[in-house]
């Protein structure tokens, strides 16, 4: 074939493939269209009337018989792609190839063991990757998807389904992305109903619930593993393992069954604030600003904002260049506020929003390189021994209902200043960690709680024993009696979540014996009083008191013996359900007060270790002492030959020694986690410097001097101590130098003035006097 | 990069400039010759000749027996110790500022940022003393200029030594002002950023002047006196 023919045929083929291929592309083009992936250019957001899918991509005709909940994917996903979203920021940890900055690890906060081990599927300085630690997606969903918007670890694949047959999403199901936790403007939208649901592992139900769009009853947790939603109701069971269904609102739907969603294209500040609330620990609400960001009118996404990828644009230094979405320069502060890149290049869209241009009249070239805008602009103001915060994810915050939810602990505090990335200084929040753990060379691999707890046996449980006591006891008690028991300084009751609270007695000594007692209004009367069980005249009401409180006491679960109460060589005990009194043996004779009898022998109603224990952690946040962990190492150790078991809390690792004594050391598993933060951000004349340079320079400044001490679920005194310029890397002594230079500075700026003066004045007078002679002025105005 | 180039260049410059006019003057083997090439040959072996000579006799002890023989130490004792302080502070203020400009990233910082700030405030008290005390010394009385083409002509600029260093003299004390100044500013609550920015390049630039003049002072002082 000549070379004009060969040219010919191949046009030809190539003709015929574009028309071959031009209806695939338009239908290619029409399905991009129909998921909305290009803007059309205008500015409002469609009303979302529009008809329910369940998870099998069916219609929810609301008022059938058990309808299945709402599934987002098949009910958003017509028009915004499921899968693209799957990727995302909120939902794509588990599959990320990128870390980005460090941000929030999630953090496991069990006090019973003395855990807080902040977890994180990102790769983040500190934090341990959930699976490393034995934790399935099933587990960190339950401890955590009170706080995650659905999707990552509640939607796993198929393939993380079926290598942990143990866990339960054949009958809870997977909570898919729940677009409704950010994008629903109604105030119906429950954060606190999602995390119920969730505990209840309806976890297919839970979006349905949370977003108002249907009442849901009943708790998978309670049903047999057996069990699938396509079982409908459990009919063996109507009160407690009822099985989970979705009643809607089906005032809501029309006639089409479509309901309508009242949806913002950017979510609103509470949507955000559900899971990213930060406070500090003790400030009034009505007293705590808002970011001013906030203040002046913007909402979390005017900067956070992302496309339909949900790569939320989390606006640090730095992201622009690390994801390669180039509009995230413009959300950094320095991008809108100046107009600069991370490299101080004019390169981004300056002032977006409205964002002023700030002056930094005075301020030093060297604040810019060395620090982070956030150093002077967010976050709590430096004070001595930091601040202490609460955020929603690690304290658990923003879920309302009867029970008490939030926590103390884990003791977040901030503005830790540390150098990060690009060698800059930036305020971060930090949290020591504390687990047990088992050492496997040098590596410190974190024990999970639960095994920590089997372990332990009874010794992480005397406030347990105690509270037991305690709450049998109250069964007998009239209306306005509280049994309690004193020991030391402290008065422990019971509460209504079964454990005990303690508080102080003004003027006690803290050598005060233990004593088991009945408060009456501020009166605290003895348990057993003072009697004569051999007196003719005794008041046989306290017999009486005698035989309820050891019925009551026969209701303690794993007690040691039989209750028994001793006076004055009498024994008062239960025999067949009546009160029996005999006379105590020799052996016995020293008894007295309420106690367990176990084979001949008297045991006081708490044992030494739990008074000591209880006692010695009331008043405190600490939930363990030295002498549980000790006795806790040692069971760790024997249950495992030539295994290394450590304990980490307050910045050390606690190891027991050949001598048997507990033994603390520094040790890199034991460092702080921080992570930066960037709100709140203060007002400008709340900032750092605005009062001057001693705002931070000076001989004694928080911002340098300031101590941090480890904190942690052990009382013990061996902390880590650490001043605010070690985590800077900077050297205190020459802060301390430099800071105190600055109060000489005033005088040494005047005579710096005086001198330029001086110097400038006589080179001007030269610069003249050279000019009028070159001038000839001078030479004429001497002649005569 | 650009402020360490520059320095680079000119330190080179005026070392070479300097060099050269110790060879123009001093060599009777230029004026042997009109050819530049030649002349530049001659000043190359010379310059090499006198780099391997000065080598050679430099030691602790010459540097010592130097030091010794200047004539600071026969000035009267506030004399001395005035010219003790702008030296030694001006010797401190260019190693320190220039090595951590040249060589260290980060810059200037810690323990020899604040030698710099306090040499800087004993320099710039020292040169007002000595432009009040001495610097009538240092004023020429040059003829008035003439409107004509002489002008133009650097054979009739008058340009000497003793002139030179008179203005070396005035460049290193207005490079002093601008120092002061360029310190001063950015500590007071004047300056934006970009000001800052501004006063911080200027500072740099001032201090090079600076050197510069003082070098090329010292020398001709220095081997100026000895030649006369």
């Amino acid at each position: 074939m000549s070379r004009a023919g060969r040219y010919a045929l191949g046009a030809l083929g190539f003709a015929l493939a574009v028309l071959a291929l031009a209806p695939a592309g338009s239908a290619a083009a029409a399905g991009q269209d129909a998921k909305h992936t290009v803007w059309d250019g205008n500015r409002t957001t469609p009303a979302h009337l529009i008809p329910l899918r369940d998870e099998n991509d069916a219609p929810i005709i609301p008022t059938e018989t058990n309808p299945l909940p709402y599934s987002a994917r098949f009910t958003c996903g017509p028009c915004h792609d499921y899968k693209t979203i799957q990727g995302g920021w909120h939902f794509g940890a588990m599959t990320a190839t990128k870390s980005g900055r460090p941000g929030e690890p999630w953090i496991r906060f069990d006090p019973k063991t003395g855990t807080v081990l902040p977890l994180s599927y990102r790769k983040w300085p500190g934090s341990y990757d959930p699976k490393a630690v034995g934790l399935t997606a099933w587990d960190f969903t339950l401890l955590f998807g009170r706080h995650l918007p659905g999707g990552g670890p509640a939607e796993p694949s198929d393939e993380e389904v079926l290598a942990h047959p143990e866990a339960r999403w054949n009958v809870s199901g997977k909570a898919e992305v729940n677009c409704l936790a950010c994008h629903n403007r109604s105030g119906r939208q429950d954060p606190s109903e999602w995390a119920k649901q969730v505990l209840r592992e309806n976890l297919r139900w839970a979006a349905t619930a949370a977003g108002g769009v249907g009442e849901v009853g009943g708790i998978a947790s309670r049903l047999k593993e057996t069990w699938d939603v396509y079982d409908g109701p459990n009919l063996d069971d109507h009160e407690w393992a009822v099985a989970p269904s979705v009643k809607y609102r089906t005032v809501d739907f029309d006639s089409k069954h479509r309901t309508f969603f009242d949806l913002n294209y950017q979510p609103s500040d509470d949507r955000c604030l559900a899971c990213h609330s930060v406070s500090p620990k003790d400030e009034a609400r009505w007293s705590a600003d808002a970011d001013v960001h906030s203040t002046a009118g913007l909402k979390c996404a005017d900067c956070h904002r992302n496309d339909l990828g949900h790569a939320i644009v989390r606006g640090y230094e730095g992201e622009a260049a690390e994801t390669g979405n180039r509009t995230a320069g413009s959300f950094t502060c320095r991008g809108c506020h100046l107009g600069e890149n991370e490299a101080g290049e004019k390169s981004v869209v300056p002032g977006r929003l409205g964002a002023p241009l700030p002056k930094h009249t005075g301020l030093p070239l060297v604040h810019f390189k060395r620090l982070a805008c956030t150093v002077c602009h967010s976050g709590p103001k430096p004070k001595e021994g930091f601040t202490r915060v609460r955020t929603s994810r690690a304290n658990r915050l923003g879920i309302y209902g009867i029970a008490t939810w939030a926590t103390d602990l884990p003791a977040v505090i901030e503005p830790v200043y540390a150098k990060g990335a690009g060698n800059k200084i930036a305020p971060n929040r930090l949290v020591w960690p504390a687990f047990w753990a088992k050492m496997s060379g040098k590596e410190v691999v974190p024990l999970k709680p639960e095994d920590v707890e089997a372990a332990a046996g009874d010794i992480l449980t005397p406030e347990e024993r105690i509270a037991q006591t305690l709450v049998a006891l109250s069964q007998v008690m009239a209306e306005d009696e509280i049994p309690v028991l004193v020991s030391g300084k402290f008065v422990f009751a019971p509460n209504v979540d079964g454990g005990i609270d303690a508080s102080e007695r003004p003027g006690a000594k803290a050598d005060t014996p233990a004593l088991w007692g009945i408060r009456k209004g501020e009166d605290v009367l003895a348990l057993v009083p003072e009697f004569d069980p051999a007196a003719a005249d005794k008041d046989p009401a306290v017999e009486t008191r005698f035989q309820e409180f050891l019925q009551a006491l026969t209701t303690v679960a794993g007690a040691p013996g039989q209750p028994v109460i001793a006076v004055k060589k009498t024994l008062y005990r239960l025999v067949d359900g009546s009160l029996d009194m005999s006379e105590a043996p020799a052996e016995l004779a020293e008894a007295s007060g309420p106690g367990w009898l176990a084979e001949g022998k008297f045991l006081t109603l708490a044992s030494d270790f739990d008074l000591r224990t209880v006692t010695a952690k009331a008043g405190t946040e600490q939930t363990l002492t030295e002498e549980q962990v000790a006795l806790v190492l040692g069971t760790l150790a024997r249950s495992a030959e030539n295994a290394d078991f450590v304990y980490i809390s307050g910045g050390r690792m606690f190891r027991l020694g050949k001598d048997g004594k507990l033994a603390s050391k520094s040790d890199a598993a034991a460092e702080p986690v921080t992570w930066p933060l960037a709100h709140n951000v203060r007002p400008v004349q709340q900032s750092l410097g605005w009062n001057g340079c001693t705002d931070c320079h000076s001989g004694g400044s928080d911002f340098f001097f300031t101590k941090l001490r480890g904190t942690g679920p052990l009382l013990t005194a061996n902390v880590e101590k650490r001043s605010a310029a070690s985590f800077m890397g900077l050297g205190g002594l020459f802060q301390r130098f430099f800071g105190l230079s600055f109060i000489t500075r005033p005088l040494f700026k005047v005579v710096l003035a005086v001198c330029a003066f001086v110097i400038g004045s006589l080179v001007f007078l030269a610069g003249l006097l050279l000019l009028g002679r070159l001038a000839g002025f001078i030479e004429k105005r001497s002649e005569p | 990069m650009m402020f360490t180039i520059i320095v680079l260049l000119s330190v080179i410059g005026v070392f070479a400039s300097l060099a050269f006019h110790r060879f123009w003057t001093t060599r009777e083997e230029t004026g042997a010759t009109i050819l530049y090439a030649e002349l530049l040959k001659k000043y190359a072996a010379w310059l090499a000749l006198r780099t391997i000579q000065a080598a050679r006799k430099t030691s602790p002890k010459n540097w010592w027996g130097a030091g010794k023989a200047l004539p600071l130490w026969r000035l009267p004792i506030l004399e001395k110790w005035l010219y003790i302080g702008l030296y030694g502070s001006f010797a401190y203020l260019a190693a320190s500022g220039f090595f951590f400009a040249i060589f260290i990233p980060r810059g200037l910082y810690g323990f020899p940022l604040v030698g710099h700030v306090m040499a800087g405030g004993l320099f710039a008290a020292c040169l007002a003393l000595i432009v009040v005390f001495k610097g009538r010394y240092f004023i020429s009385v040059p003829k008035p200029v003439n409107l004509s083409l002489a002008l133009f002509d650097p054979g009739k600029m008058g340009i000497t030594a003793d002139r030179v260093k008179l203005a070396a003299f005035w460049l290193f004390v207005l490079a002093g002002f601008l120092l002061a100044l360029t310190a001063l500013l950015p500590m007071l609550p004047i300056l934006r950023t970009a000001g800052q920015k501004f006063m911080f390049e200027f500072h740099r630039y001032s201090a090079l002047v600076s050197a510069l003049a003082a070098t090329v002072y010292v020398d001709l002082e220095a081997f100026g006196a000895r030649r006369s």
